[in-house]
């Protein structure tokens, strides 16, 4: 076995993969998103696959462009240009939330133009939640009531019945098994030889993230039995970490480690962010609740307005723990949020002595002679 | 002297500004004939006269509290303080210096801030880094967009300033506005925390009548430009913007209204319009340039193109009631803020200010729209095309995109600007 041809890292390079056919035969819903604030366990007990928008591989942006101006996130603009082009028709549903300013726009743009647009008769309910931008009790009440909320909705638009404690449990347990199978894969790449590399595990991610957990969670099983018995990759590269924006390609993570690094960790939320808080079943709690509170209080991005130094620590512990040698920051262009996490971020992580590069880039590898020759620099410096 | 002087080095800002536009009333008042342009003659003078007396008061030693431009300066107003605009302040003064605030945007540049941010907290992040202010506390919100909530986190962990945050919900509904009148409440009582103070709300309350006043008559005003010709004139936006943020809840801003109103009235009487003939009739839904008002002038003069308004002077709500309960006043506050400038467009979806658009259209008569992109202003960035096609499928009328960005002439200089609108205004005539 060889991870390179595996064919549950492969998802990743598509947007279309056997398990979505295979879900919708039996007249199962799917559900697109864009952000990890959405309450997915919620999604799956209402028997949703909730699919993460990607826009991998989509180096055009014509059609959005139209409708997005060029400030705006070349990610976002991309997804969009695939929904318009029909690549997103395998959709049921639509779930935005207030992430970034350019995804919760994907709300109107999804109502007006690619759910009414010529030809395109299929009904596809919309759903919308608003998030604080700040971590509090007060906060916390008001995102609970979001959910109740699309909860019934959900209840009434698709099962015609109630989620049951029984579905929300089954869902909670299978997604903090996915979260942990996730964690113990991580495990393998931080140690001193790495049994995969970053874009082996982006690809993993990535792919998680595009099939119903069920059958993630087996082939996630799989490939960290198979890691665990493989030897780690002796190597001479630099340990690397990579944060900020949106990844979803390979090739920038590639781009990178064919650049003589190893990125052994990331602050993505493609990747390590989102697998770190599990939902904690505590007696006092009703288990949407608990859902809600792993949500709410985990590990946040800088959308959480008041939450940078919680950010900031778990940063420094993962570059001691995960032995980085160099930090990547990089956003992409428009992106305000990681934008500003980033300035701040360079100044901050000076008092670890650890080499830092800040860069700017497009989703698509637009640019890719200068990002380049910038990393080779950047690693060839790290001494 | 020399300590009290200190303490007001406290805005170094808001000092250069007073000074600056008590040097523009100067000019003003011995250059341009009596009658001339007296939106901006009134204007800088109550500008100048409330800046004087908030400089006075941190001569006193009052803490100096920074707000986001989403916070009605007048809520502050429970406090013996002295309140500053951060944005208002640093767009004022990229109109009133010579070279604008672009030195600060570099100096912010340089430490890291990304070119796409908003110049609005660009350059008070600049002038904090050079040393520039000195906050007891800032008040910010959390709308209405990225740029806020990724820009004000510097002030706190790279400056020390304590900043303190009210949750403003990305959505309008009854919920909200009690939920964003909880917050409002909680955080001005942690602003007083961090400063010492016990927030007065009676106090607060005559401020708040002040601004209820000035809504009627900005309504009333709003009401005649719906005459053809507009008669108000270009400038009156751009004027109108900065003195309600920077001094809202001053007698100043009310007599600033309350003389407005006389001459908006008169020339609607007269069917005067402020440069000569009214050839195009033109909303702006978003910003007129900060970094250069003479734009406003240019339009009504050279090209008879009215202003109808800008972002800043289409937001209205009921007045606040402050004779009832404290909760009664902090919902209708809350329901005051989020019809505020660009919160009102970005707490909601885009199919309200589509609907207000072609409304005023209508109701306005206008010819066309003007929507100008600023690089930083990304919770508008998907709306332009859909306003246009809305426009034109809904009323046949055309708008005009620029890209361009509200403080730094650098980015799209004036010139480009003009030749755009010039080729527009053509295809109108
Ligand atoms: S990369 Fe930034 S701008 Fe783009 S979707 Fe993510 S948070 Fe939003
Ligand atoms: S101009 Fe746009 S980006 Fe700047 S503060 Fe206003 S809403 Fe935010």
């Amino acid at each position: 076995m060889n991870l390179k041809d595996d064919p549950f890292l492969k998802i990743s390079n598509s947007i279309l993969n056997p398990h979505i056919t295979e879900w919708q035969k039996y007249n199962k819903k799917i559900i697109g998103h864009y952000c990890t604030y959405i309450p997915e366990e919620l999604l799956y007990a209402a028997d949703l696959f909730p699919f993460r928008i990607r826009a991998t591989g989509h180096e055009d942006t014509t059609l959005a462009d139209t409708y997005m101006v060029r400030f705006t996130c070349s990610f976002v603009r991309a997804s969009l240009d695939m929904a318009l082009r029909g690549i997103y028709d395998f959709l049921d549903a639509l779930l935005v939330c207030n992430s970034c300013d350019h995804s919760r726009r994907m709300f109107e743009l999804f109502d007006l133009k690619v759910f009414r647009r010529k030809g395109f008769t299929k009904q596809v309910p919309r759903f919308y939640i608003a998030m604080p931008h700040v971590i509090t009790d007060e906060g916390f009440e008001w995102y609970k009531r979001e959910i109740e909320e699309l909860k019934e909705n959900l209840e009434e638009n698709f099962i015609k019945r109630s989620i049951t404690d029984e579905d929300l449990r089954s869902s909670i347990e299978i997604y903090n098994k996915n979260r942990a199978l996730l964690r113990k894969i991580h495990e393998l790449r931080i140690i001193d030889a790495p049994k995969l590399t970053g874009t082996e595990a982006l690809q993993i991610s990535m792919a998680n993230a595009s099939v119903p957990k069920g059958i993630a969670n087996n082939e996630l099983r799989r490939i960290f039995n198979f890691l665990k018995e493989k030897e780690g990759i002796k190597t001479e590269a630099k340990r690397i970490m990579i944060i900020g924006s949106e990844v979803d390609d390979i090739n920038f993570i590639k781009l990178i480690e064919d650049s003589g690094a190893i990125l052994v960790s990331d602050f993505l939320c493609f990747g390590t962010r989102n697998i770190l808080d599990d939902v904690k079943l505590e007696n006092r709690n009703t288990l949407l609740d608990s859902i809600i509170k792993r949500v709410y209080y985990r590990t946040s991005c800088p959308r959480m307005m008041d939450d940078h130094i919680r950010r900031l620590e778990f940063l420094k512990n993962e570059i001691k723990n995960a032995q980085i040698e160099g930090v990547i920051l990089q956003r992409i262009n428009n992106c305000d949020l990681y934008g500003c996490e980033n300035m701040m971020l360079v100044h901050e992580l000076k008092e670890l002595n650890i080499p830092i590069l800040n860069v700017d880039r497009e989703f698509y590898q637009a640019d890719t002679t200068r990002l380049q020759t910038r990393i080779e620099a950047f690693i060839e410096m790290i001494s | 002297m020399a300590k009290n002087l200190g303490l007001e080095n406290r805005s170094i800002p808001t000092r250069i500004l007073f000074e600056s536009l008590s040097t523009l009333d100067q000019l003003i008042k011995g250059i341009i004939p009596e009658k001339e342009i007296p939106a901006l003659r009134i204007g800088v003078e109550k500008v100048s006269s409330a800046l004087k007396r908030k400089l006075e008061k941190a001569r006193e030693g009052l803490p100096i509290i920074g707000y986001h431009f989403a916070i009605p300066g007048e809520y502050l107003s429970c406090f013996d303080c002295v309140p500053i605009c951060l944005e208002g302040t640093g767009y004022y003064l990229a109109t009133t210096l010579l070279n604008g605030v672009e030195k600060y945007y570099d100096i912010m540049g340089n430490w890291g801030h990304p070119f796409h941010t908003c110049t609005a907290q660009k350059g008070p992040m600049g002038m904090s880094l050079d040393g520039l202010f000195q906050f007891d506390a800032i008040l910010a919100p959390t709308a209405p967009c990225d740029n806020t909530c990724a820009s004000y986190p510097f002030f706190k962990y790279q400056k020390n300033f304590p900043l303190i945050i009210a949750d403003m919900p990305f959505r309008k509904n009854e919920n909200s506005y009690k939920y964003f009148a909880e917050q409002i409440k909680n955080s001005l009582i942690q602003v007083g925390n961090v400063i010492g103070q016990e927030p007065d709300f009676e106090k607060m309350k005559k401020h708040i009548e002040i601004e209820n006043q000035v809504q009627q008559i900005r309504l009333e005003i709003f009401e005649l430009i719906k005459a053809i010709p507009s008669p108000i004139s270009n400038i009156y936006n751009a004027i109108s913007a900065g003195t309600f943020i920077l001094i809202s809840g001053t007698p100043e801003n009310l007599s600033f209204y309350k003389e407005m109103l006389e001459i908006t009235k008169y020339r609607y009487e007269k069917k005067q319009h402020h440069g000569g003939e009214e050839k195009i009739r033109s909303i702006w839904p978003y910003m007129v340039t900060y970094f250069d008002m003479s734009l406003c002038e240019w339009l009504d003069r050279e090209l008879g193109m009215s202003v109808l308004f800008d972002i800043f002077n289409y937001n209205f709500s009921k007045p606040i009631n402050t004779n009832s309960d404290l909760d009664t006043m902090f919902y209708d506050m809350a329901k005051k803020t989020m019809e505020w400038p660009m919160v009102k467009q970005s707490t909601d979806f885009y199919y309200s200010t589509l609907e207000e658009c072609i409304r005023m259209a209508k109701d306005f008569s206008a010819d066309c729209f003007i929507f100008t992109q600023s690089i930083g202003c990304k919770q508008f960035g998907s709306f332009p095309q859909l306003l246009r096609e809305a426009l034109k499928d809904e009323l046949g009328i055309p708008m005009l995109l620029i890209e361009f960005d509200v403080g730094d002439k650098r980015f799209t200089s004036l010139k480009v600007i003009k030749d755009k609108i010039k080729m527009f205004a053509q295809t109108l005539m």
